[in-house]
């Protein structure tokens, strides 16, 4: 009975715990089994899932590698990308080789001198079976020059139609399998990696040389304006940005209070210039705003911006929603000073390196063309972004950024300690043995190069010396002077003439100097170049004074890449005129460096000995030479280089070159 | 755990008085109420528990408990892919303005199982990798809950793997989602696209305007600047640990790992292999292997067995050939083996095309070159080839696998996310976007490298000048000899004054001594060192000479020659005495030199030449606490000045003219020697605690010093340009 009872009271205990059991938690159970409602408020993330563990891949191994074969894709039809339509077989060997379909009839002058630029440069060529790409110039509407089919169009392939100006003439042949480069084509009809985006050219724009960029100093000046909105007829007006919520709504523009604009402007001076993304007229804009050293703000652009294949938009411009002004107007004035310095810097840069002439614009064209051509050899995406420039930094010479002297600091790298004297003996012809033993003495000589370029005949003995010395029997040509000799193994050259006398210690101490300033030549003997106002042209004067834009290159240390620039980039016609006239080849090579670095060369103690004055150049040669450039970029400087103790009242002992000194 | 342990207490006093053999069933029967009450009581008695830990109910479930959705037939299709789209024509841009912050905000909507009219599912309900996916989004900066908030939407529903997908249903799931709008800023995921017979190139189900974040995509399919292409995920790579390897050169030249190639493409490898031996290897699957092994994880040639992806390792280039689709998941284990690819598929967007630089890490060669990729290959430099292998190191994904490989399956696919929403993020806010080089250097480049803030090379015009700003006390008598000296320099455009005095006026104006240039005093708040170098709205021109308001034995032409340096070399500190640091081998610190030495590697401020954007970066960009330290020491902060110039352009100073002190050698003597000691101990001092807080030494030791043209020359002293040089 009491075993019952306590079964009995044992049961109800149980029972009970079961009727709790089902009553608690059966509405948990309920819950469970009914889809959860998020809660609001609580924040939660993706859940946990308790069988997580158990979810399969999205593909199972087997499968992976690829389910099942499948004949190479066709290209889809009319549709074009590199791969398809360009047929690089066409290429090997010399690169890009192009051929320019000539004129017919009568053709503008810009047309001309396009043609004529082309034809100088180092891609041309004259037969149409040996190019690889087939240039056709579509230049001018009016002369209705492009109606007419060419002879070897074969489908378009391999052809590229250059149109300058968004031409409005009616394409009379279907464009096939040519690659088109025009000014500001839509986002929807350029073909990315086969089409080439061009800048929106003004009638105007100079063929070659062409502005420099506007821009006098690195920041900003104070408390010029932030914005620069465009106006009609191809001016600008700075908008005071304090008081206009709006800046390019059209109510502020229909009411300019007293303090908000400014009169009109050829050239925007503010910070930052509003571009509008719709008119493709708009990208004219763009250029001016680039060159003017103003920070584009193009709002929602519908075109290609120009080569933004190989440039860096990002560095220089701003791409912004025109539907978000409020924020874009706060992240412009919000901006920091360093932002606003490297994009203001960069604008000026590519402007320079790519935009301020027709002529820059064509071979920038080409140049990325051949870089697809080229695929691994091509440009790293650094030398079309920094300065100088893909066009001056030859991806032949290199594609490595060290192997420049431009990019040292870049790169974190520096110059070779080392230096290869290239010793140039024209006529007399003696060997210029105390010249070599000079040069030879510097600890930093690594080799001595000896270019025998007179009539008579090589000498059997040289004089013995503690590095190699290596005679090479060169042309009687003065350019071979500055050709890449594969011989040359260090990144520093000092070029000098038989005739120079140079002590070790200058030379020393000169290489010294290069290396802090591996892009630059370093020189002796210095002269200048003046504008002669009688004879309305340049002037070349030799006489010491107080400034000076040259290094005579009878004595100098430069980068070998010049070299190199010196051979594969100069126009022919100006290798020739070096050949002529010998004097002019200073002149010629101090043009390359300073339309390079942008700045003077250096001049180092030592040279005004005793010698005979070098012969001073043809007059007329520095004029033709600013005439192919198309501009004057020889620079001047005023100081000198010395070392730390020159000709200082302190003791002897206590001076690293004092040799320097002796008068 | 309350209810546990009440029962817990009650049970025990129980069982004594019961037979054993009931024993055992009652305990039984007991654990299993408990059990159940527990089980109960969790959700039960703990409401706040649930509250606060987010792990018990609501996020941990089970994925078959998710709520089905069932899908009428004639539920609405969203239109095809629109390929005309762009950011500014189909990206809604007004939902992500609610972010200060520059970072868009991206909703997951919760996982739905859909079902047809038969109660058929649509698909699988998800994968492992867009779980791991979704959830790397949920933990990440960019996700909200708030899907009013939201910018960006991503659908749970899986489509990574189009095979799985029954393509109009899953469209149909997409049209009902609650705020798809025509696929307005939704994102979608998918890395395996199209489907036999002719495998398109993005994923066929009708998605309207919503972004595609796709592997495999090909020039006509890719919307630039919409799309964004992502690497093929491979789940192989994820479970091997590969070591890492160095640059170099490997065992095979050119290696092909891939199964199931196209029979003319095999062909041409094989006719490679045939040509040139032992340097290419040309795998294929296994055939003959024995039970048990992983067929995936070997590749044969002829009877030789090679582990996969190990072999990846030996070679310098691997091909990745495009199959019927053109991303291939080869690549991601290519990567990270560190073998360079040779990608053969034309017309393919390779991951992630739009910030990375491909060309530095990979080859690309056209299909109809295949024949000759050997000697395409081979024309490369071994440097570049070096530098290729170093660049893998840092592609994107190479770091999600490695981080896969240490089995941090969290991170596997959050890196991609990030940069996914990282490249959307920056079509949306331009202005704050990476740039291309931030992508693509690798940290090795970095390090040791600078770029120069002034970096174009640019001769001001001489007609902006220069504004002088002194520094002073209270010696206003000096101070008015300086202003007087100072003047008489034709570059000066402005002079200010920094009155750095708190308890003394300056004197009237009246007082000031009368020069050309405008003259202006600004009084500070605090008499701090730093003053002399805080970038005053008051200074127009770019160039700054900051003086000392004791030196006046500068010459105008000295000053003068100093400005024209400076335009020369605006970016570098351009001044007179100079000084040098070297190292101390006895005490192995740098020490500082003030002696005549033939180098030098700084200059003082006392009297230099700088640009004006160099205050900016003094005053807030000045690393660790270098500007504090200068100001509670009232000295060294010319050498903190050196030191960050120095160290931002990687350029030397330039001194100028044969000065070496400001004050004339008598006036030093009468100083003492003491005085001097303790002076250069505490520069020292200077030296070693900037060097350790830059992490390096900056300054560059140069031997030369500007000086004029003519400067001792044997030449009419009046026809230089500055005659008037001091010595000394």
């Amino acid at each position: 009975m009491q075993s019952w009872r306590r079964r009995k009271s044992l049961w109800l205990a149980l029972s009970a715990s079961w009727l709790l059991l089902v009553l608690l938690g059966g509405f948990s159970l309920l819950r469970l089994a009914l889809p959860p409602r998020p809660r609001p408020g609580a924040s939660q993330g993706w859940p946990r899932w308790l069988d997580a563990e158990l979810l399969q891949s999205f593909s199972q191994p087997g499968e992976l590698p690829e389910d099942a074969v499948s004949p190479p894709q066709a290209p889809h039809g009319g549709s074009c990308n590199w791969e398809s339509c360009f047929d690089t077989s066409k290429c090997r060997g010399d690169g890009l080789k192009v051929f320019v379909y000539p004129a017919v009839g009568t053709i503008s002058e810009t047309h001309r001198r396009i043609l004529a630029s082309i034809e100088g440069s180092r891609f041309y060529t004259f037969s149409p079976a040996g190019a690889c790409l087939l240039l056709l110039l579509s230049l001018d509407a009016q002369t209705g020059e492009c109606s007419s089919m060419p002879l070897q169009w074969n489908r378009g392939r391999n052809h590229l139609v250059l149109r300058l100006h968004p031409a409005p003439c009616p394409r009379t042949f279907q464009l096939g399998q040519a690659m088109v480069a025009e000014a500001s084509p839509t986002v929807d009809s350029f073909r990315p990696g086969f089409d080439v985006a061009l800048p929106f050219l003004p009638e105007a724009h100079p063929l070659r040389g062409g502005a420099p960029g506007q821009l006098r100093q690195h920041s900003p000046q104070p408390g010029v304006a932030l914005l620069a909105l465009e106006e009609e007829r191809g001016g600008w007006r700075t908008a005071d940005t304090g008081s206009s919520a709006c800046p390019w709504d059209g109510r502020c523009e229909q009411d300019p209070g007293p303090g908000q604009t400014q009169r009109q402007e050829t050239l925007p001076n503010a910070t930052f210039c509003l571009i509008s993304g719709h008119r493709p007229e708009a990208a004219s804009r763009f250029l001016q705003a680039l060159q003017a050293g103003c920070i584009p703000v193009l709002l929602s652009p519908r075109w290609e911006l120009p080569f933004s294949e190989v440039i860096d938009w990002t560095k220089a411009a701003i791409v912004a929603d025109e539907r978000l002004p409020l924020q874009v107007l706060a992240a412009l004035q919000e901006m920091s000073p360093a932002r606003v310095l490297a994009l203001r810097q960069q604008t000026q840069f590519l402007w320079d390196a790519y935009f301020s002439s027709v002529e820059k614009v064509i071979h920038t064209t080409l140049e990325v063309i051949q870089d697809r051509i080229f695929g691994t050899s091509a440009h790293p995406s650094l030398l079309w972004n920094s300065p100088p420039g893909a066009l001056l930094a030859l991806s032949t010479f290199s594609t490595s950024p060290q192997d420049f002297p431009f990019y040292y600091l870049q790169q974190g790298s520096r110059p070779e300690g080392r230096f290869s004297a290239l010793i140039w003996v024209g006529p007399p012809g003696q060997p210029p043995l105390k010249l070599i033993q000079a040069v030879a003495g510097s600890q930093h000589c690594a080799q001595i190069l000896v270019l025998w370029s007179n009539e008579r005949p090589l000498p059997s003995r040289w004089p013995e010396t503690a590095v190699p010395l290596t005679v090479i029997d060169g042309h009687r040509k003065v350019s071979d002077r500055f050709y890449p000799y594969s011989t040359i193994r260090t990144d520093a050259i000092l070029s000098l003439d038989a005739r120079s006398s140079l002590s070790t210690s200058e030379v020393d101490f000169a290489f010294l100097v290069w290396q802090s300033f591996p892009e630059r030549m370093v020189g002796f003997l210095t002269s200048s170049h003046f504008w002669d106002e009688a004879h309305g042209g340049w002037g070349y004067t030799a006489e010491r004074t107080n400034e000076f834009s040259m290094v005579l290159t009878t004595a100098a240390f430069y980068h070998r890449y010049y070299h190199t620039l010196f051979t594969h980039s100069l126009p022919k016609a100006l290798r020739t005129l070096a050949d002529e006239a010998p004097t002019c080849v200073d002149v010629l090579m101090n043009f390359i460096v300073a339309a390079v670095t942008k700045l003077p060369p250096i001049k180092a103690p030592g040279g005004p000995g005793p010698r005979p004055k070098p012969p001073a150049p043809a007059p007329d040669c520095i004029n033709q030479i600013a005439a192919a450039f198309g501009h004057m970029p020889l620079l001047s400087s005023r100081l000198r280089l010395d070392p730390v103790l020159f000709k200082d009242p302190v003791s002897v002992q206590r001076k690293k070159y004092r040799s320097l000194e002796k008068p | 755990m309350c209810a546990s342990v009440k029962y817990n207490i009650r049970g025990p006093a129980l069982i004594p008085r019961m037979k054993t053999k009931h024993r055992i069933y009652y305990i039984t029967l007991f654990s299993i109420v408990l059990l159940g009450l527990i089980a109960t009581g969790m959700f039960q008695f703990w409401p706040h528990s649930i509250e606060s830990s987010n792990d018990w109910n609501v996020e941990k479930r089970s994925i078959r408990d998710v709520p089905v959705v069932r899908l009428p037939a004639d539920s609405p299709i969203p239109e095809r892919g629109d390929l005309s789209c762009r950011m500014h024509t189909c990206f809604d841009v007004y939902r992500c303005g609610f972010n200060p912050k520059n970072k868009i905000k991206v909703y997951i909507y919760a996982l739905k199982k859909y079902v047809d009219d038969f109660g058929v599912s649509v698909s699988n309900t998800i994968s492992r990798e867009y779980n791991e996916l979704l959830m790397a989004i949920s933990d990440s900066d960019y996700y909200t809950d708030d899907i009013n908030r939201a910018c960006l939407f991503v659908p749970s529903i899986d489509v990574l793997n189009q095979n799985t997908l029954r393509i109009k249903e899953t469209a149909q799931a997409m049209a009902q989602l609650s705020r798809w709008d025509r696929g307005t800023n939704h994102l979608l995921f998918n890395m395996l696209p199209g489907g036999p017979p002719d495998y398109n190139t993005a994923l066929d189900v009708p998605r309207d305007r919503a972004l595609l974040a796709g592997g495999g995509f090909s020039t006509w399919t890719y919307r630039q600047g919409y799309d964004v292409s992502i690497p093929v995920y491979s789940p192989l790579s994820a479970e091997v640990d590969l070591p890492e390897k160095g640059p170099g050169p490997r065992q095979y030249f050119l290696l092909s790992s891939q199964v199931g190639l196209h029979p003319e493409y095999r062909e041409d490898l094989e006719a490679l292999q045939v040509k040139h031996g032992e340097s290419v290897l040309v795998l294929d699957k296994c055939t003959n292997l024995s039970e048990g092994v992983l067929s995936v994880r070997k590749r044969c040639h002829k009877h030789q067995v090679f582990d996969y992806p190990q072999v990846l390792q030996e070679a310098t280039f691997c091909v990745v050939l495009r199959g019927a689709r053109l991303g291939q998941a080869v690549l991601s284990d290519v990567l990270q083996a560190g073998c360079v690819p040779v990608v053969i598929a034309d017309s393919y967007i390779l991951p992630f095309s739009e910030v990375l630089d491909w060309k530095r890490a990979s080859v690309v060669v056209p299909e109809e070159k295949m024949s000759d990729v050997y000697s395409i290959l081979q024309s490369i430099p071994q440097r570049q080839i070096e530098e290729m292998q170093r660049q893998l190191f840092m592609e994107p994904a190479r770091r999600e696998n490695w981080s896969a490989a240490n089995h941090q399956m969290n991170s596997l696919i959050w890196p991609r996310e990030q940069w996914d929403s990282q490249i959307i993020n920056d079509r949306i806010y331009p202005y704050a976007a990476i740039s291309y080089e931030e992508w693509n250097d690798p940290p090795a480049v970095k390090w040791g490298s600078v770029s120069n803030p002034l970096f174009l090379p640019l001769i001001p015009p001489q007609s902006q000048g220069f504004t002088a700003i002194v520094l002073t006390y209270d010696r206003v008598e000096s101070l008015f000899r300086v202003i007087t000296e100072v003047s008489k320099v034709p570059s000066l455009s402005k002079l200010l004054v920094v009155w750095n005095n708190q308890n003394k006026n300056p004197p009237e104006d009246s007082l000031w001594p009368k020069i050309r240039v405008p003259l202006k005093v600004v009084r500070t708040a605090e008499n701090k060192l730093s003053n002399r170098f805080f970038p005053y709205d008051e200074i127009e021109t770019e160039a700054v000479l900051a003086i000392d308001d004791d030196i006046i034995m500068l010459t105008s032409d000295e000053l003068q020659f100093g400005y024209e340096v400076w335009r020369e070399f605006p970016d570098r500190l351009v001044g007179y005495p100079g000084r040098l640091h070297l190292w101390d081998h006895e005490m192995n610190k740098w020490k500082y030199e003030s002696e005549w030495t033939n180098e030098v590697s700084m200059v003082l401020t006392g009297a230099a030449f700088y640009h004006k954007y160099f205050n900016y970066l003094y005053t807030y960009k000045m690393p660790g606490d270098i500007k504090n330290w200068v100001d509670a020491h009232m000295n060294c902060e010319d050498i903190a000045m050196n030191f960050l110039v120095a160290n931002v352009t990687g350029k030397a100073v330039i001194k100028v003219t044969p000065r070496k002190k400001f004050k004339c050698p008598e006036c030093t003597a009468i100083d003492g020697l003491s005085l001097d000691q303790t002076h250069m101990v505490e520069r020292s001092e200077c030296i070693n605690k900037f060097a350790s807080v830059f992490g390096t030494m900056p300054l560059k030791v140069v031997e030369h010093r500007a000086d004029p043209v003519l400067y001792k020359d044997d030449f009419p002293e009046k026809l230089k340009s500055f005659p008037n040089i001091g010595s000394l």
